[in-house]
């Protein structure tokens, strides 16, 4: 499964054919007509803001000859225009331009070479998904129970109406199994790296693999992870990380001491604090089956591009309206682990993909911790929670993805 | 001369706060628009050849992993710098690869040296080459350096190139020149990158 390129090309084709898919942030194309360059598996995408402000997701290929329609990352335009041969269509697809219409003969009209649309198109809090699947159940239906995580987690955490958008995006090709990418989410406690390990199918099993410092993480640590349904997940740090106060316990950053001190003689010691508190990132990672993943303050984007390379596309958040101390300090906190942490599990997945490409005799991975132990229950509000030490979000990951895959 | 390159301010731990921000992105401005470097503002050939010999001695600590030696090349108010765009954006509103003061980059260079930073374990071979070495004064004792460089790098067999330009701030402290400001500017930095936790 990790070394197939056959397996690979069906998961482009399906798993991102059938499902929603992540595309983007409503705050990266805000003005009428602006627009991005993204991916649905291998489909090159374009996700523009309509005229009227509506949202419309094209196949990023001219009909006529299969080229690139777009080929700048973002930008603003009403229409775009082949480079080939000048077939020139209105940003909802619409063929308005054919030089040498005539030459196509009398039946040929214009309005059938249209570019083709992603199926559904729908927003969720200002996250964009869209569908190749005109058969999906309605987007918020599919979010099932990751709906109130963004609620009481992501949103809390950006008061209204400061809500938080997407600054600046960084991009990290990982030569890494798709599948590894789902794992990066299990990486943020601080202050060191959490267990790491590797993820598997339905048709080979996991390898879970310790690097000594998983054995600080324990049962009973408060932290948790939870099936959210449909494939979602949430490994929940609140419990520790904002217990009391997370500013106080964040590992220092360039600025802290300065930050602090301005706000404080602004704001006061209590609101200074609060603001800090949520710069320091939302304590949720949670991960939307297939392909976003929102870890504390960031959101990646994961884009497949081979069987084992994968671009996990990473966007900080800034506060609108909020004082700039407090943006630099998320800023400076959101570079923190990607610099000193992600890193290194990023080579831990490109190592995993080496041993499974490499090594025809072993099948098999594992992630079956916590699969038989019992420490599993239902929470207050239904969904089934486990330790942050279980595997359980790789095997909420697979079981979604056979359903997808064999649908 | 900008009015921002006067004002990096002198080492407190505080030396992060907005006005060192907006001093950061003011010199980064000043770079990105430079034509032809005024006559007063060239260093005299003496300070000029000082400069590159320390452009020269950093390249060559940083090869040869000698990073407490290389750290001691920075001030205490310093800032090692990789940006993640191509634009000059405002690093108050934007997530760096790296944007380090003299803590972090302590730390990051300790942290290489305990062997538990997996991504650098084995650590990258590199060899720094620097050319076009452009430089002209910015105040008393400070002169900005702005330089092209290319990387060869090796991690564990597979070779690679880094390339781009630096922009150095130096600070003269009576006989010796250090870094006060080393950006890293890669060429693409806005796409995606592959492990660059060695020390560019």
């Amino acid at each position: 499964m990790y070394a197939s390129p056959e397996l690979f090309a069906l998961e482009m084709r399906h798993l991102f054919g059938r499902t929603w898919v992540y595309v983007g942030h409503e705050s990266e194309i805000p003005q009428p007509n602006d627009f991005v360059m993204r991916t649905m598996g291998r489909r090159p995408v374009i996700l523009a803001r309509k005229d009227d402000g509506s949202l419309s997701v094209l196949l990023n290929r001219c009909p006529h000859r299969g080229a690139l329609m777009c080929r700048t990352p973002r930008g603003n335009a009403r229409r775009f225009t082949c480079g080939y041969h000048a077939w020139t269509f209105e940003n909802d697809g619409r063929c308005v331009g054919v030089p040498l219409r005539h030459a196509y003969g009398e039946a040929f009209q214009r309005s059938d070479q249209d570019m083709h649309a992603a199926a559904k198109v729908e927003a969720y809090r200002g996250f964009i998904f869209a569908s190749m699947n005109a058969a999906v159940p309605p987007l918020i239906e599919h979010l099932a129970g990751a709906r109130s995580s963004w609620t009481n987690g992501w949103t809390a955490t950006a008061p209204a109406p400061c809500w938080c958008r997407t600054a600046t995006c960084s991009s990290r090709p990982m030569r890494t199994g798709r599948r590894c990418t789902t794992m990066r989410a299990m990486a943020t406690t601080r202050p060191s790296p959490t267990p790491r390990c590797c993820a598997c199918s339905p048709s080979a099993t996991a390898t879970m693999w310790t690097c000594g410092i998983t054995r600080r993480i324990s049962t009973k640590s408060p932290i948790l992870s939870k099936d959210l349904g449909n494939g979602h997940t949430l490994l929940d740090q609140r419990p520790a990380m904002h217990a009391v106060s997370a500013w106080r316990r964040q590992h220092v950053s360039p600025g802290r001491e300065a930050a602090e001190e301005a706000l404080t003689a602004r704001y006061g010691a209590e609101e200074t604090l609060r603001m800090l508190d949520a710069s320091t990132g939302s304590g949720l990672n949670l991960n939307i089956f297939p392909n976003l993943l929102i870890i504390g303050n960031q959101i990646q984007m994961l884009e497949p591009v081979t069987v084992n390379r994968t671009i996990v596309r990473w966007f900080s958040t800034t506060l609108e309206g909020a004082p700039p101390e407090v943006n630099a300090t998320r800023m400076r906190l959101q570079e923190d682990f990607p610099s000193f942490g992600e890193v290194d599990d990023t080579a831990q997945f490109e190592s995993c993909q080496h041993g499974l490409e490499d090594v025809p005799e072993m099948e098999w991975v594992d992630i079956r911790r916590h699969m038989e132990t019992g420490v599993g229950y239902p929470d207050t509000d239904g969904l089934w929670r486990e330790p942050i030490s279980s595997d359980l979000h790789l095997r909420c990951y697979y079981a979604a993805w056979r359903q997808v895959m064999e649908a | 001369m900008s009015e921002h390159t006067r004002t990096l301010v002198p080492p407190t731990d505080g030396y992060f706060d907005l006005a060192h921000y907006e001093a950061l992105l003011g010199t980064v401005q000043e770079w990105r628009s430079l034509g032809e470097i005024p006559q007063d503002r060239l260093p005299p050939p003496e300070a000029y050849a000082a400069i590159c010999r320390l452009l020269y001695l950093e390249a060559r600590l940083l090869d040869a992993e000698r990073l407490p030696e290389w750290l001691a090349l920075f001030t205490d108010d310093c800032v090692y710098w990789l940006p993640t765009d191509v634009a000059g954006r405002d690093p108050r509103v934007t997530v760096a690869w790296e944007m380090n003061d003299r803590r972090r980059l302590e730390e990051r260079v300790e942290r290489l040296g305990t062997g538990r930073a997996f991504s650098q374990a084995p650590p990258t071979r590199t060899t720094h080459l620097y050319t076009n070495i452009e430089a002209l004064t910015a105040g008393d004792h400070v002169v900005h350096v702005l330089c092209q460089f290319l990387i060869q790098t090796n991690l564990a067999g597979r070779v690679s190139q880094r390339s781009g330009w630096n922009g150095y701030v130096l600070r003269r402290a009576g006989a010796a020149w250090r870094i006060v400001v080393k950006r890293i500017n890669l060429f693409d930095a806005d796409l995606p990158q592959d492990n660059n936790s060695f020390t560019l």
